[in-house]
């Protein structure tokens, strides 16, 4: 037998984070309702070092292990740092919000671990096998979660629904790579996009393969017309878990995006181009119009991720290294925006009652100035509005797409762009100019008021200075 | 290789001719009167009380789940048993960290009492 | 037609018999059991296709254990045929519609360049002290170890996400305590009180 050993050493943090989680399972064990915050400290620790193993492989160039089933390339590094830092964030949020609903057990954090862990293995995958692996353990993982509230029936919906769609998804993604390995011959990336480059003559079951691939894809997005899951499932969670599942698994659905398309089939490049602006333009028009008629916090959020999903494709589908970096750029954002907007829905909810409804936000500055002015950076991010950081992620993937001579394109993203500040500028009417519903100031605890606050200051402060993280992002993609 | 198989179908040919066998004599020889007090459902002499198909427990799902989990790891115990000598100290210790994250699990669901039927 | 060829076209009308069952049949318990069926069903025909080792774990896993599980499940709804049976017209053309497309692809996918028998002839038959099992244990376990642990952290989530999800205890349940009962000594079970004998009036 010829076998070389694989080099373990870039998987380092996937190894890292296996080992903390099976650990904090077992001492979570010997844990009672009193100490189980040791479970939570653990798993942020996991997190922080997990970033530094992760910070401290980065390099510019990409290496292959594993039987070059795993790489770890700029990309991986600074999306997984972006996944850790998000599921920090995450966790800080959601801590006292676990605590007021009986859910704050061992087993969230766990679960949220092993989706992270799903995620490092989906961005980190270079191969059919990896990457499907690593999608079902994520999803496995966030299923579960949407599930943990077992009491609540809607939450039970959104988890059977999550469920079934994302099982199909599944079998949508595998068909695909089944039509794609009958062709080549391999499961391996780059070997893959070596043979599609040389297949001659009919390339028709190629495209099969990738359009049954896309819709895999386009469902973990929810880009349109596979978002049907998005608003019940982000409505139906505890807002916790929505917080969780809307953020981070967005920047594996762009690794996965971009392992498929732009490693494996660069040749079929024309071919996804078309499809990308199919669904890009379906997502940001019915995210943004949709996103109008909601009464639900969470569901116009929902709506709201789907257009920005579609801004995401805009970045990708320009073909050019600029405009890749421009859509995980705006991936590493919405992940910031969606992080303060579901932030703000725990930070407005207390025990027994959940801050939902958009009627809930009325007159929020009679009550809480500060906070309102957060909300209104929040939004006014969203939207695009300069100086926010928003804008310099929308304007970034407009770029690309008028670089790749898509005028059009751009033209009908920025009307319904403008379309969509609609409801985004109304959540700030009512804020700002309505009558408040309940009467008495809002008191969120510390650590909450402090992680929202950071985390909306961030999305200023970054606008003002977007340079640094478009210039890693730059780098990452190797422009 | 298909030529070891080759007992495996007759023996499944002769199992269902046999079967088939039993089952056709039993019907085409047996007498059959049947009347309204043998069709009806007996329980121990009273009346039915409801459907005999009632709800199962959760519980048994759990049982039931845990066993396919470790059926599983079974699965993949077989390959590795045959080319335990070619594979060398690697594919022995890939086997054991494989076992040892379920063992995780085992120690886990033992623990919590999910191995417990109360 | 060669005995092979017999044995596959058994195998396969078998196969399409019990899948038609499967969504057929009123009783879901039957319908279960037309599913264990297509597996062993399956299982001979990749058989043929000399992928023993999956063909018996088809067998083992799925017969085995998954069909248990299918069946608890279906014991464990209160399913009522009748009502599932509505909206069943309602839905046939858009099923059919995708029945339709999804065997229009396969046939464009079977029928294409790239599977004829030109282009991939059929593969030379195994020796008879070849073996599947030995082939893919030689590639599992260094090849791919990377996946291969993959899946060992896929199935030890799947225990904790079924934990979490099904498990929970009663309170106020009585055991037996056998081992306090073994060891449990005259003493403590019987007091000998000493009375005074009283008169009878």
């Amino acid at each position: 037998m010829n076998f070389d050993m694989p080099n373990f050493l870039p998987a380092m943090p996937e190894m890292f984070v296996l080992g903390m989680t099976s650990l904090i399972l077992i001492i979570d064990l010997f844990l009672n309702e009193r100490t189980r915050v040791v479970s939570y400290l653990l798993a942020q620790a996991t997190l922080v070092g997990a970033f530094i193993l992760s910070l401290s492989l980065y390099s510019g160039n990409a290496e292959l292990s594993f039987s070059d089933t795993f790489v770890l390339d700029p990309m991986a590094g600074v999306l997984k740092m972006a996944v850790y830092a998000t599921v920090f964030m995450v966790f800080l949020y959601s801590h006292s919000y676990l605590r007021e609903r009986g859910l704050f057990r061992g087993e969230f954090f766990v679960l949220a671990l092993f989706g992270v862990l799903g995620m490092m293995v989906l961005i980190s995958a270079h191969s059919f096998l990896t990457i499907y692996l690593g999608l079902e353990l994520m999803s496995l993982a966030l299923y579960a979660m949407v599930a943990m509230q077992r009491d609540s029936r809607t939450a039970s919906e959104a988890a059977m629904k999550y469920f079934i769609l994302g099982a199909m998804a599944s079998a949508m993604l595998l068909y695909g790579m089944s039509m794609l390995y009958g062709v080549t011959g391999t499961l391996e990336l780059t070997e893959l996009s070596r043979a599609v480059q040389q297949t001659q003559g009919d390339r028709l079951l190629l495209v099969f393969g990738l359009v049954f691939l896309l819709v895999g894809v386009a469902f973990k997005l929810g880009a349109v017309p596979f978002h049907m899951w998005v608003p019940d499932v982000y409505h139906g969670a505890p807002t916790a878990v929505t917080l969780f599942i809307s953020t981070a698994p967005k920047l594996a659905g762009f690794a996965m995006l971009m392992r498929l398309m732009v490693d494996g089939l660069p040749g079929l490049q024309p071919q996804w181009h078309d499809i990308l602006v199919l669904l890009a333009v379906l997502s940001i028009g019915v995210g943004n119009v949709v996103a109008i008629a909601q009464t639900n916090i969470k569901r116009m959020l929902a709506y709201s991720g789907i257009s920005h999903a579609g801004f995401l494709l805009l970045g990708v589908l320009s073909g050019t290294p600029e405009g890749y970096a421009a859509g995980m750029f705006y991936a590493i954002v919405y992940t910031i925006m969606g992080l303060g907007g579901f932030g703000m829905v725990i930070l407005m909810s207390r025990a027994g009652f959940e801050a939902e409804q958009l009627e809930d936000y009325k007159g929020l500055n009679q009550r809480s100035p500060w906070f309102a002015l957060m909300m209104l950076f929040i939004m006014f991010s969203m939207a695009g509005v300069p100086p926010f950081i928003g804008f310099w992620a929308k304007l970034a993937v407009l770029q690309a797409v008028v670089s790749a001579n898509l005028m059009w394109l751009a033209a009908v993203a920025v009307i319904f762009s403008v379309i969509g500040a609609f409801f985004y500028l109304r959540v700030i009417k009512l804020m700002y100019f309505d009558q408040a519903r309940e009467q008495g100031s809002l008191k969120p605890g510390a650590d909450l008021a402090v992680v929202l606050s950071a985390n909306a200051i961030g999305i200023l402060a970054l606008g003002a200075f977007p340079g640094a993280l478009m210039a890693l992002c730059l780098q990452a993609m190797g422009a | 290789m298909l030529e070891n198989y080759l007992p495996v179908l007759i023996f499944i040919a002769i199992g269902i001719a046999f079967g088939g066998f039993m089952i056709l004599m039993g019907f085409l020889l047996g007498p059959r009167k049947p009347d309204s007090e043998k069709l009806s459902a007996y329980e121990c002499g009273f009346e039915a009380f409801e459907d005999a198909r009632m709800k199962f427990d959760v519980r048994y799902y759990l049982v039931a789940i845990l066993f396919i989990i470790f059926d599983l790891e079974i699965a993949f115990l077989f390959p590795w048993a045959i080319v335990l000598r070619d594979i060398g100290m690697f594919g022995f210790m890939s086997m054991v960290l494989f076992l040892g994250i379920l063992v995780i699990g085992f120690i886990y669901e033992w623990k919590k009492g999910a191995l417990q039927w109360e | 037609m060669s005995f092979e060829q017999i044995i596959f076209y058994i195998f396969s009308a078998i196969l399409v018999a019990a899948a038609v069952g499967v969504i057929t049949v009123r009783n879901p318990v039957h319908a279960a059991l037309f599913l264990v069926m297509c597996f062993i069903t399956t299982s001979a025909l990749w058989l043929l296709l000399e992928a023993e080792f999956l063909a018996i774990t088809l067998v083992l896993v799925y017969v085995g254990a998954v069909m248990v599980l299918f069946l608890f499940v279906v014991m464990m709804l209160d399913i009522n045929i009748a009502k599932m049976r509505e909206g069943f017209t309602g839905y046939l053309p858009l099923g059919a519609l995708v029945a339709g497309g999804t065997i229009a692809v396969m046939w464009y996918v079977a029928n294409n360049d790239y599977f004829n028998l030109t282009n991939m002839p059929p593969p030379e038959r195994l020796a008879a002290d070849a073996s599947n099992t030995r082939m893919l244990g030689e590639q599992l376990y260094t090849t791919y170890v990377y996946p291969f642990e993959i899946a060992a952290v896929i199935l030890l989530l799947a225990i904790v996400a079924a934990i979490t999800l099904t498990l929970r205890h009663r309170t106020g349940t009585r055991y037996q305590k056998i081992d306090q009962q073994v060891r449990v000594k005259r003493d403590e079970r019987v007091r000998m009180v000493k009375m005074e004998s009283e008169e009878r009036k």
